[in-house]
């Protein structure tokens, strides 16, 4: 509990406060929708303007929020509902056809970047928003798989697995009592990670048009929209767009402060601190973005 | 030697199961089209002709395996098949939105193997002190941001409040060289995320190396600072950093795409986001093809070079 860290958690929080009250809490403040007026306007009753189609950039705003932060966190935990059971079950079964079976098609899946995956798939598929989160997760989970099952390797490799084994403990109370257990703090730091990129992924397919309507109330699609006024209006374009910046690097210093944090008291009780390095080593190299 | 020989074996074994699988993947995409593909992709204008045309263009009549076989052989010949809308072969797409893209990506590469190694030795050199956590605090803080987002603060701010750089590529068709201010922006946002990852990699692993016993030993020798940290720690450190440029080449691609969209340069992410808007999906299919393989290809190259940096981080194959 040294003073940077306190710094560091604290401007965390601070960055992602406002979007996130706003994208939580915004769908419950907004009024009745006012009629639509001229479009691109600025001031003349519009706290922040008209947008593109003469909406009232506010109301639009109050609204545009939760659908990125709900869809990235649907997307994040369908990713790990995925990722866990194949990662755990790479790691503790004896099968070396089950294992290869489970997580080589993922090496291959992590060759094609994330992207244009899911540009690929949105050519044919035109996905709703509940699609843009299947998609988003789907891209996810090679990686999530590999480093639950680095993670799980390294914990079944343990002498307290084999001594459950001889007091002929049952699979399943070995895999999930302990081996998943041993597990939920690289975990918990690989979540953050994921959220952040999700939120990336996220919000770029809504910014290209992928899982949205082309009128919806959302701050990528904001952005996207709004642009051609941009000279006339900027704010209709620069409030969703610094709500987005806002919202990203929030979560990204948060977790990183929270897993200082852990790092630290890791260090203190002094064990544990190998885990995630040593998971980060297996980790392939075109695995997730190591985080020193 | 016989271990770097097996390696070597595995991962171009994997190079290759890897390019098979994206064109397998590609190719899965007209299949995973619902009901008649032909009827699916007519979309808005669903009249017989067109229609008719589709199912020749892309041979819908024929069974899948042939058409696969075909595709594939056309693929092996650099055939990359025939746009719907158009009617003008892929190929020509992909070579009329070449330039763009790769000035951009050059330019990217060029000022980010510098910038990023430079940031992040600069913070090992200064680790815990006010250098280094300025440039760890902004480094994390910028990584996360999409780019979208950034590009368009930067056009509002720079362009468009103080005038310094134009707000776009518009009018500039290919000739981008010509307009370099044009280039300022897009090439910024581009570094934006690459640069934060790539310096915080290095100068993770300048610690490590920095504080490892054989960094000791060299000290004792009495071997000046300055060798040690670039003739001895720096290759050690490279290892990690060198796949992490493969990684930084998938995020370029997405950086290309949205960049390219946000500053209107007639580049390949434009051709592919223009394919995918029309449902055009053979020219959706050549560019991901294309940025599939390359991607597979400079992730091999990347794992080679690291594995040659330092061969006990073992790349796992």
């Amino acid at each position: 509990m040294t003073k940077p860290w306190t710094a560091r958690f604290a401007l965390g929080i601070s960055v992602v406060a406002v979007p996130l009250v706003l994208a939580l809490l915004g769908p419950l403040l907004v009024g009745e929708p006012g009629a639509r007026t001229a479009s691109f306007t600025v001031g003349d009753g519009h706290w922040l303007g008209t947008d593109f189609v003469g909406r009232d950039v506010w109301q639009q705003v109050l609204h545009g929020g939760r659908p990125v932060v709900l869809t990235a966190l649907a997307a994040t935990t369908l990713s790990y509902l995925v990722a866990l059971p194949v990662g755990l079950v790479g790691a503790l079964t004896h099968r070396r056809w089950l294992e290869e079976l489970l997580m080589r098609p993922l090496d291959v899946l992590l060759a094609v970047p994330s992207l244009l995956l899911i540009l690929l798939a949105a050519t044919v598929l035109s996905p709703g928003p509940v699609g843009l989160a299947l998609l988003v997760a789907l891209v996810n989970v090679p990686d999530a798989a590999r480093l639950v099952r680095a993670a799980a390797t390294e914990a079944a490799a343990r002498p307290a697995v084999e001594a459950l084994r001889m007091q002929g403990e049952t699979w399943w109370s070995m895999a999930v009592g302990y081996v998943g257990r041993s597990m939920l703090r690289t975990l918990a730091a690989d979540a953050g990670t994921r959220l952040t990129g999700v939120l990336y992924l996220v919000a770029t397919a809504a910014f290209l048009g992928v899982g949205v309507a082309p009128d919806a109330a959302d701050w990528a699609v904001m952005v996207d929209r709004n642009r051609t006024g941009l000279s006339v209006q900027p704010w209709a374009v620069a409030v969703p767009a610094l709500l987005i910046v806002a919202l990203t690097m929030g979560t990204n210093l948060l977790f990183d402060a929270a897993l200082a944090n852990n790092r630290r008291s890791d260090r203190g009780r002094g064990r544990g601190t190998k885990l995630p390095d040593a998971t980060r080593t297996a980790h392939n190299p075109a695995g997730s973005e190591a985080r020193p | 030697m016989s271990g770097l020989r097996s390696f070597l074996a595995r991962r171009l074994l994997l190079g290759a199961l890897q390019t098979v699988a994206v064109v397998l993947l590609v190719f899965a995409l007209t299949e995973a089209l619902p009901g008649d593909a032909a009827v699916a992709l007519a979309g808005d204008q669903p009249d017989p002709a067109r229609i008719a045309a589709i199912r020749e263009t892309m041979h819908l009549d024929r069974p899948t395996h042939e058409r696969l076989a075909d595709w594939a052989t056309g693929l092996l010949h650099g055939d990359l098949g025939t746009s719907l809308t158009s009617g003008r072969p892929v190929g020509q797409y992909i070579a009329d939105g070449f330039g763009p893209t790769l000035l951009l990506a050059t330019l990217t590469v060029a000022l980010l193997v510098p910038i990023g190694f430079g940031l992040g030795v600069l913070a090992a050199r200064h680790e815990g002190r006010l250098a280094d956590r300025l440039i760890s605090s902004a480094t994390l803080a910028v990584y996360a941001v999409p780019e979208f987002a950034l590009g368009v603060l930067l056009v509002t701010v720079l362009a468009l409040q103080l005038g310094w750089l134009p707000p776009t590529a518009v009018g500039y068709g290919t000739d981008l060289l010509g307009h370099p201010a044009a280039l300022v922006l897009p090439v910024l946002v581009l570094l934006s995320r690459p640069v934060c990852s790539l310096s915080r990699l290095v100068r993770a692993g300048m610690i490590d190396a920095l504080a490892s016993p054989y960094v000791a030993q060299a000290r004792r020798y009495g071997i000046s600072g300055t060798r040690i940290r670039y003739a001895h720690a720096l290759p050690n450190a490279l290892a990690p950093a060198a796949q992490q440029l493969a990684r930084t080449i998938d995020w370029l691609l997405c950086g290309v795409i949205v960049v390219e969209a946000l500053y209107v340069i007639p580049g390949l992410g434009t051709v592919l986001l223009n394919a995918v808007a029309e449902r055009d999906v053979p020219v959706v299919q050549g560019l991901a093809v294309v940025f599939g393989v390359l991607t597979v290809v400079l992730n091999l190259g990347a794992d080679l070079v690291a594995h040659g940096l330092a061969p006990r981080a073992g790349a796992a194959a």
